[in-house]
């Protein structure tokens, strides 16, 4: 095994992962810290798939912070392309740089000038990519099973060498490999190739004590007591079999927020109703949830 | 007290681990030898003498989804709980063992399941896990002409128009449109920056997504050759297409048809399909699909089940699920069997509830027409 650089936040270890993370006030398990973990120091991707709302991206955005390091991200759409993606020539420039020596250059001169490197607009990719200094940058790339198929096939050469074929120039090899973070809500099947890159960790929903200590960690006014209220509804929200869309962590958080902001200090069947917008996404989640329904949760142990 | 025996250290581990890489691709987990190479480098990190560190690290270095994260474990637990290495099954012609896989198809995008307890009874109720009310009658997949594929290529062609009509985030060049100010700036560069002829775009049509939820209960039996051979086009002709089974349970089944053609889909398919029966639970098998598969409909999606509509479950939850289904899509189609027989009404229970939320009840015959309406109608008949 070669003697790969890794961040100095996270030290050496599986529990230097945790501590760091932890600081960040991010909940982790040590399935996810041993994955965050081999991600930096073998240098290959990581693929994280797992419900909505679970701390997927979050993850990234915590192990940047925690190690200093410049955060980029990549938001996956349809239709997302090289020219959004990795890089885009400066037209309007270029333009204006021929207007402005077409008369004391040659056409090979200003060809040459303009495919250069000053002209080029350096998309999220190929940032990462150039990324120079003692911390490497973290790439985060949200949300791939939104991207199409062909994106991926754009990846598989970032992912794999840590390089770009830019043709006017040449090849961009990274000097400083990325943490690259991938996620997906698995709303389609990403490519084996994709997936034979990288590393791979499930994020599910978490267990009434990790999203007690969750909620106590992110807001830290809440008691513990009613932390564990507010869990134990949403778990208990979470198992119906019936809902279309299962309250993720992130609408326990700000669900929990609402309701301190509220000056609530428990839960009131007048509250829950008033706020549970919050925790359900779905018009006929909530109209199924009427007061009875919700009147049953609530007494539940 | 229950103990664990001894972990292998030094080269014994080696071999050790590569019959658990054995043992797991027997179980239908694809390990690449990219896969093992990067658990080899992660055990130079993790003390191998750590029970869970070497679990967790092989699980993120060897797992590609939740199905192959629940069969590691499993697998974990019996492979190193085991001083011997269990041995895999024979792989010859004659005594072949059907793994895992092979019995029950590509791994779905189930979430991480709870460990099955390892004994033969299990087994077994995964075996008939279509038919625990009717005993195994298996599918004969008679193969179609090639002429009748080559007019379902057609057909699905032209239903792929059909439904991916949105416009969607793609822009491609087109005679007329909005002006597209990059191309034509890149275009002046030709002739020294003059902007002499302006190039347009246009929004391309979003890509059809679809969903098939494919009966192959035992009541479907005779017409499982040619429901096959428009699920397998469906599959072919539109890239977005994942295929679910159900009969009294419910599986994705795309993995089975992904890059295979119809020749080479075909027996395995009728291997796949030997041991179902009957006892339809279409409900049962929605609410299954919207519990574990919901995350994959859009509001682009389409959704085509594929029923003869004979249904022992609750039709009331059946109206409420295919409520919640359309609700979320962007058009149900049911095609039935029996559709294009003469006289043909709707008179199941099933399709009575279903029929206030299709947009189209459609034959398989109807596909391979060339002339079919234009638009779909809620609860209408293709020819109607």
């Amino acid at each position: 095994m070669t003697d790969v650089p890794s961040s100095p936040a996270f030290g050496g270890s599986v529990e230097a992962v945790m501590e760091a993370l932890s600081r960040e006030r991010y909940v982790i398990d040590r399935g996810l810290a041993t994955a965050a973990f081999l991600a930096i120091r073998l240098e290959k991707p990581l693929l994280i798939e797992g419900e909505p709302g679970c701390g997927k991206t979050e993850i990234a955005k915590a192990l940047a912070a925690a190690s200093g390091a410049e955060l980029i991200r990549l938001q996956c759409y349809e239709g997302l392309d090289a020219s959004a993606s990795l890089y885009e020539w400066d037209y309007p420039r270029q333009l204006l740089e021929i207007r402005l020596h077409e008369r004391d250059r040659t056409t090979a001169q200003l060809e040459t000038e303009i495919y250069s490197e000053r002209f080029l607009l350096r998309r999220p990719l190929l940032r990462a990519l150039e990324g120079r200094g003692p911390v490497r940058p973290v790439l985060l790339i949200d949300e791939l099973d939104r991207a199409d198929e062909e994106f991926e096939g754009l990846l598989l050469e970032v992912l794999s060498e840590f390089q770009v074929t830019v043709p006017e120039i040449g090849t961009i090899r990274a000097t400083t490999i990325p943490l690259v973070i991938l996620t997906s809500n698995r709303t389609r099947e990403l490519g084996d190739a994709i997936k034979r890159r990288c590393l791979y960790a499930y994020i599910g929903y978490p267990t009434a004590d990790k999203e007690v200590e969750i909620l106590r960690r992110r807001l830290p006014g809440l008691p513990e007591h009613f932390a564990r209220e507010i869990a134990g509804f949403v778990q208990r929200l979470r198992g119906q079999e019936d809902l279309a869309k299962r309250p993720g962590v992130a609408e326990t958080l700000d669900w929990a927020a609402a309701l301190l902001a509220l000056g609530e200090g428990s839960l009131r069947s007048v509250s829950v109703t008033e706020t549970l917008g919050l925790l359900l996404k779905d018009a006929r989640d909530l109209e199924s949830y009427r007061q009875e329904r919700l009147d049953s949760l609530l007494a539940a142990p | 007290m229950n103990r664990s025996p001894p972990f292998p250290t030094g080269a014994r581990v080696l071999s050790r681990v590569q019959g658990f890489l054995d043992r797991l691709r027997a179980e239908g987990v694809q390990v690449g030898v990219a896969a093992g190479v990067d658990l080899g480098h992660a055990l130079d990190l993790v003390p191998t003498l750590d029970r869970p560190a070497f679990r967790e690290s092989c699980r993120v270095t060897l797992a590609k989804s939740p199905a192959d994260l629940a069969k590691l474990d499993w697998v974990f637990d019996e492979y190193w709980s085991s001083p011997a290495t269990v041995p895999v099954p024979p792989a010859s012609e004659e005594g072949k063992v059907p793994n895992r896989r092979e019995r029950r198809g590509s791994p779905g995008p189930m979430p991480p399941r709870a460990r099955p307890p390892r004994t033969e009874e299990v087994r077994e109720m995964i075996e008939g896990r279509y038919s625990p009310r009717a005993p195994p009658t298996g599918h004969a997949l008679a193969p179609v002409s090639p002429s009748e594929l080559r007019r379902l290529r057609s057909g699905a062609r032209r239903f792929r128009r059909r439904v991916a009509t949105l416009p969607g985030r793609h822009w491609h060049r087109a005679p007329t449109g909005t002006i597209d100010l990059r191309r034509t700036a890149r275009r002046s560069l030709r002739t020294g920056g003059e902007w002499v002829e302006l190039s347009h775009r246009d929004r391309t049509a979003r890509r059809a997504d679809l969903v098939v939820l494919w009966d192959v209960s035992g009541s479907m039996r005779e017409h499982t050759g040619p429901l096959f051979a428009l699920v397998h086009t469906l599959h072919r002709v539109i890239r977005r297409t994942r295929v679910f089974a159900f009969g009294h349970e419910i599986e994705e089944v795309s993995g089975l048809f992904q890059g295979q053609s119809y020749a080479r889909a075909l027996p395995e398919l009728t291997g796949r399909l030997a041991g179902t029966g009957g006892g339809t639970q279409i409900a049962h098998c929605l609410g299954e699909f919207r519990r574990h598969w919901g995350a994959v409909l859009r509001s682009s999606t389409t959704v085509v089940i594929v029923s003869d509509g004979w249904d022992l479950g609750e039709t009331e939850v059946l109206g409420s699920e295919l409520e919640r289904l359309r609700h979320q899509t962007a058009q149900v189609v049911w095609v039935n069997p029996y559709a294009a027989e003469k006289g043909f009404v709707p008179a199941t229970a099933a399709l009575k509830v279903a029929l206030p939320f299709l947009d189209l009840l459609a034959s398989p015959a109807d596909f391979p027409r060339p002339h079919a309406p234009r638009h779909l109608g809620r609860g209408r008949s293709w020819a109607g």
